[in-house]
């Protein structure tokens, strides 16, 4: 390791950079939206002043000399000599894309500037008053290899102790190119006196400039030695255009100087695959606060095992009871860090919906709701692209064009609405729009035409709903770049079953309609009630179950085809035989005996039929698929405390299942 | 104060004199400093102290030309002398540089804050 390997902060630079990108997009579609708030043109240009400042010291050079030009512009806004208008926020939205192409390009080690880039920085050049486009030189030097660095290097006081003198180390330096020292410097911690100067302490400071066709890794291999002994910050000569000759002699050497570094780079990639998380240092705290909790039970229930008698059994209860408290309040606090705001995922849909605004030539009021509402990360990175088709779907199917609308005496401006909040044990994500809602008429058609339904078939508005979930259903007259291939709906369908969850629609005609995703907090833990049928065990989530009752005969009726229904809190639920779904042997047939656990889903409810309850376990869920195969009405499979293996029921799909047999 | 750096500069009696090699400085009353011909680390107590004691006397000269090693610490130290002899007033010239301090002083971009003579820096 050198003395400050700055590869190690370019994952955290592209995190920084990326979500400063999202602030600038945010505040420019906030200043489209008409708001005239100098805050937010601080913001943007802090935003784009970040970016360069961390993209120069990190060596990306083509980003900093393209946010540059950005930040120029940005400054007229800023100084007020520039108005903004809607082409000036068209071409800032289009170099936030840039920038981030180019921060995604860098991060994965491919060259950066690229032909778009290179137009963008142009037009932002000639937009950029008084100044003079010099496209040809200026692409000549964006892509033209580092004809030098520029090394910022300021020992620590102890570094001559270490053996490294800096004379030593400016002669390796002189061996791979010209150096030039820039600047030297004394640094601020150097006594004021001489008298209280101790001679091996250094104080020294310099900044040089390494000219040639160097690599990055050469230098590295100077400072190898002075990790943590020595300030030092290496970054390509940018500003350096190069001449004929050089540049190709430069572009001669540029395979040699980029193989060199490759390796390092690789790693540093290879390193940062598992992704990271910010966590909030609150959580970490209270993190730590729990183990400190636990270590004092642990030493505590030590002690009482060390020398056990009889009478301390009270105490060992107490212990155990504590240390059950805080081991579930630990996983809690685990569990919490996993956790980060769906604002994270929301906020990309202001971008979204002002870009299908003028592709669609529709007008739409985006409200959003509940950006604070906490979802597993892995929820979170992969509800993004199902909600991002739902939000499509919403504009181009669901909301009228400004002329249908006005007919239908609704508002030119559609109002699309995303919500997110908790529910039970769950997350619930709302997307709903005040469109003319799902035509009937036109899926049945379809649906028949594709086969799906059999002609003259009377369906129900949940029936017709639930038919656009069916794989290559789609009724757009014709296909779209954004929605209507076909492709759609199945789709989401099955990346929110993945999480576990669910998705549903309800829609009417003329008002709207709303989606409906609903996901499980986390994917690895339920809290479970276990309940005997026969002989087997089964879990029903707890977040799921609305109350457990015992029936008495005459309270259940039956109903045609043999099914049996019982009133509960006024509506009547339909009882689903656990032992009969899952063919469960010796199990209580007499509902008198078994007890009924109701258990809700979308807000429907059906009574489960249940031999006995034996308790509450929080369970590890382990995925019946990937050992056996998928059942339906079953979601997964845990080992109990005893070594067994209980069934977790799926509370969406036995409801489905009991809703269809009251149904028949 | 002064009775310290005496005191110190008593203890690095082993220096070579001198006055020997300042015959030819242009400032009668200057203040002259040898440096040695090793200046690295291990000498670097003594020298401080020699120029300590120096510091009061206004007009410096340093002699240079039996410098033969010379380390990044040694030179520090002369920057910083230089330094603090500026912002007391004073001023510092050098009779004679060897090969290997402006060789040192240059790769180090030293030369300027030690007032090294132009011609030095080639």
């Amino acid at each position: 390791m050198s003395a400050v390997d700055l590869t190690q902060f370019h994952k955290t630079f592209f995190e920084e950079s990326r979500e400063g990108l999202d602030a600038m997009e945010a505040a420019l579609l906030a200043l489209d939206s008409g708001a005239t708030d100098h805050e937010l043109v601080h913001t943007i240009f802090r935003a784009a002043h970040s970016i360069k400042g961390g993209a120069a010291t990190f060596g990306f050079a083509d980003v900093a000399a393209f946010t540059h030009v950005a930040e120029s512009l940005l400054e007229e806004v800023r100084s007020e000599r520039r108005a903004v208008d809607a082409g000036l926020i068209e071409v800032l939205l289009c170099s936030v894309d840039c920038m981030r192409a180019m921060l995604e390009r860098s991060s994965q080690g491919q060259p950066v500037a690229d032909a778009e880039s290179e137009a963008l920085r142009v037009e932002l050049v000639q937009l950029v008053s008084g100044e003079v486009a010099a496209p040809v030189v200026a692409a000549a030097s964006m892509v033209a290899p580092v004809s030098g660095w520029n090394i910022a290097f300021t020992a620590l006081p102890h570094l001559l102790q270490t053996g490294n003198d800096p004379l030593r180390l400016f002669r390796e330096l002189q061996q791979l190119g010209r150096l030039e020292v820039v600047r030297a410097f004394i640094t601020d911690s150097a006594p004021a006196q001489l008298a209280e100067l101790d001679p091996s302490q250094c104080y020294l400071g310099w900044e040089l400039r390494l000219h040639g066709a160097v690599a990055r890794a050469e230098i590295d291999a100077v400072f190898d030695w002075l990790d943590g002994d020595c300030e030092l910050a290496i970054a390509p000569l940018a500003e350096v255009a190069v001449a004929g000759p050089v540049a190709q002699a430069a572009g001669e050497s540029l395979p040699v100087a980029t193989a060199a570094p490759r390796p390092i780079r690789e790693t540093a990639a290879a390193s940062g695959e598992g992704s990271s998380i910010r966590v909030g240092i609150d959580k970490v705290d209270a993190l730590i606060n729990m183990m400190g909790e636990l270590v004092i039970t642990q030493s505590m229930l030590s002690d009482i095992g060390e020398k056990f008698e009889l009478s301390q059994l009270g105490r060992l209860r107490d212990g155990l009871v504590q240390l059950e408290r805080t081991t579930r309040e630990l996983q809690e606090s685990v569990m919490r860090i996993r956790m980060l705001p769906i604002g994270s995922v929301f906020n990309r849909f202001p971008r979204l919906v002002h870009d299908l605004e003028r592709k669609l030539d529709k007008r739409v009021k985006l409200e959003l709701h509940g950006e604070h509402t906490e979802l597993d990360k892995t929820v979170l990175e992969k509800i993004g692209d199902p909600l991002v088709h739902l939000v499509r779907n919403a504009i181009d199917h669901g909301l009228e064009s400004p002329a249908q609308r006005k007919a239908a005496g609704k508002s030119e401006t559609g109002t699309l609405k995303l919500n997110a909040y908790h529910e039970g044990g769950n997350i619930v994500v709302q997307i709903s729009d005040d469109g003319a809602g799902l035509n009937h008429a036109a899926i049945v058609a379809k649906a028949q035409q594709r086969g799906l339904i059999a002609a003259g078939q009377e369906l129900s508005d949940a029936e017709v709903a639930e038919l656009i979930f069916q794989p290559g259903f789609s009724t757009a007259a014709q296909a779209t770049d954004l929605s209507g291939r076909g492709v759609g709906m199945d789709v989401v369908r099955r990346n929110v079953r993945d999480l576990g969850g669910s998705v549903g629609v309800r829609s009417v005609s003329g008002k709207g309609s709303t989606f409906t995703i609903t996901l499980p907090l986390t994917l690895a833990i339920i809290d479970g009630l276990v309940t005997a049928v026969g002989s087997e065990r089964y879990i029903v989530p707890l977040t799921s179950i609305v109350e457990s009752l015992r029936l008495r005969a005459d309270a259940v009726r039956r109903i045609a085809g043999g099914g049996e229904v019982f009133h509960f809190r006024d509506e009547y639920l339909p009882i689903m035989r656990l032992h009969r779904a899952f063919a469960c042997n010796d199990a209580v047939t007499d509902i008198e005996h078994g007890i009924v656990v109701v258990i809700e889903e979308d807000g429907r409810r059906v009574g489960l039929l249940v031999d006995d309850l034996l308790g509450q376990q929080q369970a590890v869920v382990k995925s019946l698929e990937a050992h056996y195969q998928r059942v339906q009405g079953i979601s997964g499979a845990t080992i109990l405390s005893d070594g067994s293996v209980a069934l977790i029921v799926d509370v969406g799909g036995v409801v489905r299942l009991g809703q269809r047999s009251k149904a028949a | 104060m002064a009775g310290k750096r005496a005191a110190r500069q008593q203890d690095t009696d082993e220096q070579p004199a001198k006055a020997s090699a300042a015959a030819s400085v242009g400032v009668d009353d200057a203040a002259r400093v040898l440096l040695p011909a090793d200046c690295r680390m291990a000498a670097q107590a003594a020298l401080k102290a020699e120029l300590l004691g120096a510091l009061d006397a206004g007009a410096i000269v340093l002699d240079g030309g039996q410098v033969e090693r010379v380390d990044t610490a040694a030179l520090q130290l002369l920057v910083l002398f230089r330094r603090e002899l500026d912002t007391r007033g004073g001023t510092l010239g050098w009779h004679g540089t060897s090969d290997a301090l402006n060789e040192a002083a240059g790769l180090l971009g030293l030369a300027q804050l030690l007032n090294l003579p132009a011609a030095a820096l080639a």
